[in-house]
């Protein structure tokens, strides 16, 4: 058997956006701010409150959309559990750090650092649901979901595993948006810094599906002819044409230093095709790129593009797709590129 | 079964090296690096830690780097064991240029973040370090100071993000995405993850006695080690001799608690268990197995009925080499990689420092440095924080070459 197609059973999502629910595709939540947190769904339904109460939002947040992922997907114990995340606990961390730099070395409290690492969120869904199969964590700032993505995507093609959840988590607190707006990657210019936590069910069985992972490609430091090569390789691997392609969604979030490398890659590589964005509607943050992924699975799913995805729509409107590229970048430096294809 | 991946060059910096011709000498006069605090600026002097023994100012220096730049130790340590093992490996430009870069850390920058973190909140005097914190900056910079590489990604598994950095350059490699890469961890004791193991109750006041019935908690460390991985076709044609065989992997959860193993060692076990199928050897083919072992009453306890569950009454030599580098953290798996690779050109098993008193239900490690038969397959062990537990299966490269 051909594993080229990585079947997409099920997403879930808890970000600036109604959560739990597609309803983004309808009504957006527009915001005028530069900073939003997530709207939290109730709990209740998903967490046993005395549980929740030990939880930070991350913990709460990834637990969910992973636990509503994999109950849509109808596999209660994927092969694996492969998570990204860019900047981790932060809370935890924060309130570590705070403690240490403001009050010594003498008080500080082990929950917090126990639930500091990065590899918190992934464990905690797989003791949570029981799952002793591979487990891993991708930290790799906004390319986070891309690596934790491609691994899953590898393993399936090298018949290593046959389901997986996916996911990518990154909470934004107020200090931790402060630091990304002194280094100029979050929130500048006319751009919402967001939250994101966005879990996926990936499978090699193709009943109830709609879309598939047909091929990714992950580049670093690549030069203009690179790319373009890269972008040629991933067309090879999903045996397609670039007239495949429905549209290219990116990642412009409106700050003009993060959306520059997409600029060049649309006019060198995209110049024909529709642009798609979607980061004026989730936000930017490490773990966007996961969210971007889902807003591609939903146009699928639906038969539609929302009309506020269109970056603009000098090549007019689309049908509905049928193939989605999705480019991704960290710092300029390392180049994502996920097809994914209608089923 | 998965396809052998070929060791083509090692590096390694640590409390008992700054190289692998250090670390060996080390290991064989049962040299310990741990003592105490010198170079971390913590109030808890009571903890003996094993610091790699050099300044930020002094790598730097055997670096050739600016001394203004922006660095952290993490990524210091990590180019100076990287060096080690591209010298080894004999990569030229264009062999990085083809090459995947998969390192692994969780504490990152967080020396600089911990010293900072006022200026960051209050001024902003020091905003070029805040870039530095997170894991995939930390993987940037020590492979940037190489050249080029097409591919980097950052692992962070606590414990095990070294062990898995190393199953993942395997992975793609058999995988047939690269012919070489680059794999391992980098990590520096921070006051943050000190305060953390403390905190946690974990940290010995005297030194660490793995697998010993008083043991009382792990002493920290810290460094780093790469290994320079390549499939057989790579090695065919750069006409290379290969250190060592990565024969197999497994990575599992142990799902069962955030920073306890299960009480039977599901996921140390079942780890194991994989690597060894993945490699296609049967548990008498194991003549040596690097634990874990970080001197926890918990982890030595759930290790040991791990390995007798597994081995049954037939347990090959068992060491933990922690009481030699401290817990070197996120750097664990490929630091004792680099000491498994050594104990099998070498021919000698590398020793238990400081245990003398039996443990209950407890495994007997090893004593004595010189091996009953020779030490051909090993098994290495890392696990982390939330049941993150992987191990690695290295061979001696002699199996292969007489295919």
């Amino acid at each position: 058997m051909k594993r080229n197609s990585f079947y997409i059973k099920s997403t879930a999502q808890i970000s600036i956006q109604q959560p739990l629910c597609d309803d983004w595709m309808e009504n957006p939540v527009w915001y005028d701010s530069n900073y939003v947190r997530s709207v939290e769904p109730d709990y209740k339904q998903y967490i046993l409150p005395l549980e929740a109460r030990r939880m930070t939002r991350i913990m709460k947040r990834s637990l969910t959309t992973s636990n509503v992922a994999i109950k849509k997907s109808g596999l209660t114990l994927p092969d694996a559990i492969i998570t990204g995340t860019g900047w981790g606990c932060m809370d935890n961390t924060e309130q570590f750090l705070d403690t240490l730099c403001n009050e010594g070395e003498q008080l500080l409290k082990p929950t917090l650092f126990m639930q500091s690492t990065h590899n918190t969120i992934s464990s905690h869904i797989a003791i949570n649901t029981h799952n002793n199969g591979y487990n891993i964590t991708y930290s790799h700032r906004g390319t986070s979901f891309d690596m934790a993505l491609f691994d899953a995507y590898l393993q399936y093609k090298s018949g290593k595993l046959d389901s997986a959840l996916v996911g990518s988590h990154d909470e934004v607190t107020p200090t931790s948006f402060s630091f990304l707006k002194k280094m100029g990657l979050v929130g500048c210019d006319d751009e919402i810094c967001g939250e994101a936590s966005a879990s996926v069910v990936l499978s090699s069985r193709t009943s109830d599906t709609h879309s598939a992972v047909a091929a990714i490609r992950i580049v670093y430091k690549p030069s203009a002819s690179e790319i373009h090569s890269a972008v040629n390789q991933l067309l090879a691997d999903a045996e397609m044409r670039m007239d495949d392609i429905s549209a290219v969604m990116v990642g412009i979030s409106g700050n003009k230093n993060t959306d520059k490398p997409y600029h060049d890659i649309v006019d060198n590589c995209f110049k024909d095709k529709t642009i798609l964005h979607y980061k004026h509607v989730f936000g930017e943050c490490f773990s966007a790129s996961a969210l971007g992924f889902y807003a591609a699975d939903c146009c699928l799913k639906y038969g539609y593009v929302p009309d506020f995805l269109y970056v603009d729509k000098s090549h007019g409107m689309i049908g509905p797709p049928k193939n989605l590229l999705l480019v991704n970048h960290s710092d300029g430096k390392i180049f994502s590129f996920v097809l994914l294809r209608y089923y | 079964m998965g396809q052998p991946i070929f060791i083509t060059g090692a590096g390694i910096i640590s409390a008992i090296g700054l190289n692998k011709q250090e670390v060996l000498s080390s290991l064989l006069a049962g040299k310990s690096g741990i003592a105490d605090v010198r170079y971390l600026n913590t109030v808890h002097r009571e903890f003996p830690v094993g610091e790699v023994k050099l300044t930020d100012e002094q790598m730097i220096q055997m670096l050739d780097i600016k001394p203004d730049a922006v660095t952290t130790r993490t990524s210091l340590m990590g180019m100076l064991a990287m060096k080690e093992a591209l010298n080894e490996a004999n990569l030229t430009c264009e062999d990085i240029h083809r090459a995947a870069f998969v390192s692994g850390t969780t504490v990152g920058g967080m020396d600089k973040i911990e010293q900072y973190y006022l200026d960051f909140v209050n001024n902003d005097n020091k905003n070029d370090y805040i870039a530095v914190h997170d894991c995939g900056t930390c993987s940037e910079m020590i492979c940037d100071y190489f050249g080029d590489f097409a591919f980097v990604t950052s692992v962070s598994t606590a414990c095990s993000s070294a062990a898995n950095a190393i199953i993942r350059g395997a992975a793609m490699i058999r995988a047939g995405l690269f012919d070489i890469a680059v794999v391992g961890g980098s990590e520096c004791i921070t006051k943050f993850h000190l305060n953390g193991f403390n905190s946690l109750k974990i940290l010995d006041t005297g030194l660490c006695r793995p697998f010993d019935e008083t043991r009382s908690g792990l002493n920290l460390g810290e460094g780093a080690a790469y290994l320079v991985l390549e499939s057989d076709d790579s090695v065919r044609r750069r006409n290379v001799k290969p250190l060592s065989v990565l024969a197999g992997y497994g990575n599992v959860c142990d799902a069962y608690h955030q920073t306890a193993s299960s009480p039977e060692g599901e996921g140390p076990y079942r780890a194991m268990r994989e690597a060894l199928e993945d490699a296609g050897l049967n548990v008498s083919n194991i003549d040596y197995v690097n634990a874990h072992g970080t001197a926890t009453p918990n982890n030595d306890l759930t290790e040991s009925m791990a390995l007798k569950r597994l081995f049954s009454d037939k347990i090959p030599p068992v060491s933990s080499t922690k009481a030699f580098t401290g817990h070197t953290t996120s750097a664990t798996g490929s630091i004792e990689a680099v000491i498994c690779i050594l104990a099998i050109r070498n021919q000698f098993l590398p020793v238990n420092l400081n245990w003398k008193n039996q443990m209950e239900n407890g495994i007997t490690p090893v004593t004595g440095m010189h091996p009953e038969k020779p030490v051909t397959n090993v098994l290495c062990n890392s696990f982390g924080f939330g049941g993150n537990d992987s191990s690695l299966l290295l061979s001696s490269s002699d199996n292969y070459e007489k295919e």
